[in-house]
């Protein structure tokens, strides 16, 4: 796939009075890849959404979208036209159905998806004529999406399209924007969740108080950052972090788990021999490599629990 | 448009206020104000002029003759009673006196009774009374002079009934134009707040929609809402009241501009209040004050001076007048007057509205 760099931002700050939201980001979002910005709530994330599907203002730098800059008003209406957003916490009419709703969207624009088509497009189909109230949680994110792509946009962007849903609802979600890859729309994803950026994106900026502090492709980051693998002594307890330390001092408990980093090809038969010389008890023992929470948490020290930094 | 109507109507309670509420309203007032088709005033009268107990031929005319009228029942008080003690007693506001003498001095043309009356007089009633009874006079002195036997004479009812409005003429163009108020300041306001904390309106911000075009929708479906709500009152009234309503250019040009005045108030406040409760709250703050006060319901004339200068500069207040010159009264210049400044606040209102509504942040 070639790369043609479908958004471009430089420089960009944003500020309310002396906070800064965005303080100074520059990144390049290419066609048809997925691209998330990672971060804890309040990091920055839809606020840096807004900007460029039209909504605020910037205070200085730059984005365009698809050749177009967000702060000219000509660029903006041919912006608008172009893209699809799923806003943070979206709900659309109560009392209209799944079809109608997308109708009146459609209305907005010249042209767009069949709605038919687009129903069946997110596995809708037996809810076409149910009204929005009465759909599941998960039903009216995927009808939230269904409508960010009525006009069939180039660029989708999905503002926390997770946030709130269980995990099977998840899961449905990140199917279908498995599935939007496919057809080489361009998506710009913003999420709280590591483990959603790492399975989703072939790129990802993480973002904090305002500041890129990484990017890059997953496997680039944690190759980087994540750290080692780590083995987990699951239910271990202080009995097998006593029998570990000596030979691995970076061991730690974590809630009732032991973890032991792992560095070398004789770290991981080493510390199961010492276990079981011990016979020390455990629930189970797992083996993790590292992930794009690891790269978060050796950047920040910090880690994302429900959206908040802890 | 289709969207908001179907929406509208699976909306339970906005179809009760629509639709229920008016002709609710208009069912109480108009039960509890109404007088019958044929108005019949009570009216006690008094004959003191007896020739051997019974009422003289001159005064026995003179009574028949309101009886005749159809307008008035006649209540016959006791020629003996003490005239002030049973106006006192019975709480009478009204009570014509016919003098001892009169059928004799009726032959002397210097014949008078006497209308007592205890103020105020409140009533548009009162003035009906009087004005049939003068009329009676003047036939009376008329055949009188003629000295041919006394033919009863028929008043003409019309000519009464015209000069004094019913209650329901004055009570249903000022339903309306309570209505077309809290449709359009309710309606704008709920398109504006509900819809903001549902996310719809950041969504629609980002699509090619502008505002302009978002007003303009409100507005026009508002309108739609207003026409409906009209003609179900107007329906009601016609059916079950027997109004009569002039169709006039001038009612569908105040109903538009209530269509703009009111939702241009209602985005007014949905800028200041956003969130729905209290926008709500600050919306009914806004419209119960001014239904009663702009005279929707009872007439200025009743209410002390100072709340008729605040009347004045509630624009409900022109609409009423408007909608009651144009459809009721046939008065064109009245309306005319009415229109144009319903028309005008109308427009400033919508403007300052769309002005200060935020769409985008720049």
């Amino acid at each position: 796939m070639g790369k043609e760099a479908v958004i471009k931002v430089d420089s960009l700050v944003k500020k309310y009075g002396d906070l800064a939201a965005v303080n100074g980001v520059s990144f390049t979002v290419n066609r048809g890849e997925v691209f998330s910005f990672v971060g804890p709530n309040g990091a920055g994330k839809t606020t840096m959404v807004e900007i460029l599907v039209c909504l605020r203002g910037l205070t200085a730098g730059n984005a365009t979208v698809l050749g177009f800059n967000v702060s000219d008003r000509k660029g903006q209406q041919q912006i608008r036209k172009r893209v699809g957003v799923l806003p943070q916490d979206f709900n659309t009419f109560d009392l209209l159905t799944v079809k109608e709703n997308l109708s009146y969207y459609k209305k907005m624009y010249d042209g767009g998806m069949d709605v038919n088509e687009l129903i069946r497009l997110v596995d809708l189909e037996d809810k076409a004529k149910t009204l929005y109230k009465n759909l599941s949680g998960g039903l009216k994110k995927r009808l939230a999406i269904a409508i960010a792509l009525v006009n069939d946009p180039e660029v989708v962007f999905l503002d926390e399209p997770t946030t709130g849903l269980d995990p099977k609802a998840r899961r449905d979600v990140w199917d279908l924007i498995e599935g939007l890859r496919d057809q080489q729309k361009t998506i710009f994803l913003t999420t709280h969740y590591m483990d959603e950026a790492e399975v989703l994106s072939d790129r990802v900026v993480i973002i904090s108080y305002g500041k890129i502090i990484a990017e890059g492709t997953p496997s680039e980051l944690i190759l980087k950052h994540g750290g080692k693998t780590t083995l987990i002594v699951e239910e271990g307890g202080t009995e097998a972090y006593e029998v570990l330390r000596e030979r691995f001092p970076k061991a730690r408990v974590d809630n009732g788990d032991v973890l032991v980093p792992i560095n070398d090809k004789s770290d991981l038969p080493d510390a199961v021999m010492t276990l079981n010389s011990n016979k020390t008890k455990f629930a189970e023992l797992v083996v993790r490599r590292p992930s794009l929470e690891d790269v978060f948490l050796n950047l920040t020290g910090k880690k994302i629990v429900g959206g908040e930094l802890d | 448009m289709g969207g908001a109507l179907r929406i509208w109507f699976r909306s339970k309670h906005t179809l009760f206020w629509t639709f229920a509420f008016p002709i609710l309203l208009m069912l109480l007032f108009g039960a509890i104000f109404s007088v019958s088709e044929d108005p019949r005033f009570d009216f006690y009268v008094q004959n003191q002029d007896l020739i051997n107990g019974e009422p003289s031929p001159a005064s026995a005319a003179f009574v028949a003759m309101l009886n005749e009228t159809g307008v008035l029942k006649l209540k016959m008080v006791d020629p003996a009673a003490n005239t002030a003690e049973y106006i006192d007693k019975e709480g009478v506001e009204m009570m014509l006196l016919i003098p001892e003498g009169f059928h004799q001095s009726c032959f002397t043309q210097n014949a008078s009774i006497v209308l007592k009356t205890v103020p105020p007089e409140v009533d548009t009633s009162a003035a009906t009374v009087r004005g049939v009874v003068e009329q009676i006079v003047e036939v009376f002195n008329t055949i009188a002079t003629g000295q041919n036997p006394p033919q009863v004479v028929t008043l003409q009812q019309e000519s009464l009934v015209s000069e004094n409005y019913r209650f329901i003429d004055y009570f249903v163009p000022g339903l309306i134009g309570m209505t077309l108020m809290t449709t359009g300041i309710f309606g704008a306001i709920g398109w504006n707040t509900r819809n903001r904390e549902l996310g719809i309106l950041k969504k629609l911000a980002t699509t090619p929609l502008s505002k302009l075009e978002w007003i303009i929708g409100v507005v026009l479906f508002e309108l739609v809402m207003c026409a409906v709500s009209t003609a179900v009152i107007l329906t009601v009234g016609v059916l079950v009241f027997d109004l009569r309503v002039l169709p006039s250019i001038y009612s569908i040009i105040l109903i538009i501009a209530g269509a703009i005045t009111f939702p241009g108030i209602g985005m007014v406040i949905a800028r200041f209040v956003k969130e729905t409760d209290s926008a709500d709250a600050a919306a009914n703050a806004v419209t119960f004050p001014m239904m009663f006060l702009s005279g929707s319901f009872f007439p200025l004339e009743m209410m002390p001076e100072f709340l008729r200068e605040i009347a004045k500069v509630l624009p409900l207040t022109y609409l009423n007048n408007g909608l009651r010159d144009s459809m009721v009264y046939g008065n064109a210049s009245s309306a005319l007057y009415n229109t144009v400044i319903v028309l005008v606040v109308g427009i400033v209102f919508i403007i300052i509205g769309s002005i200060i509504t935020n769409w985008r942040e720049e």
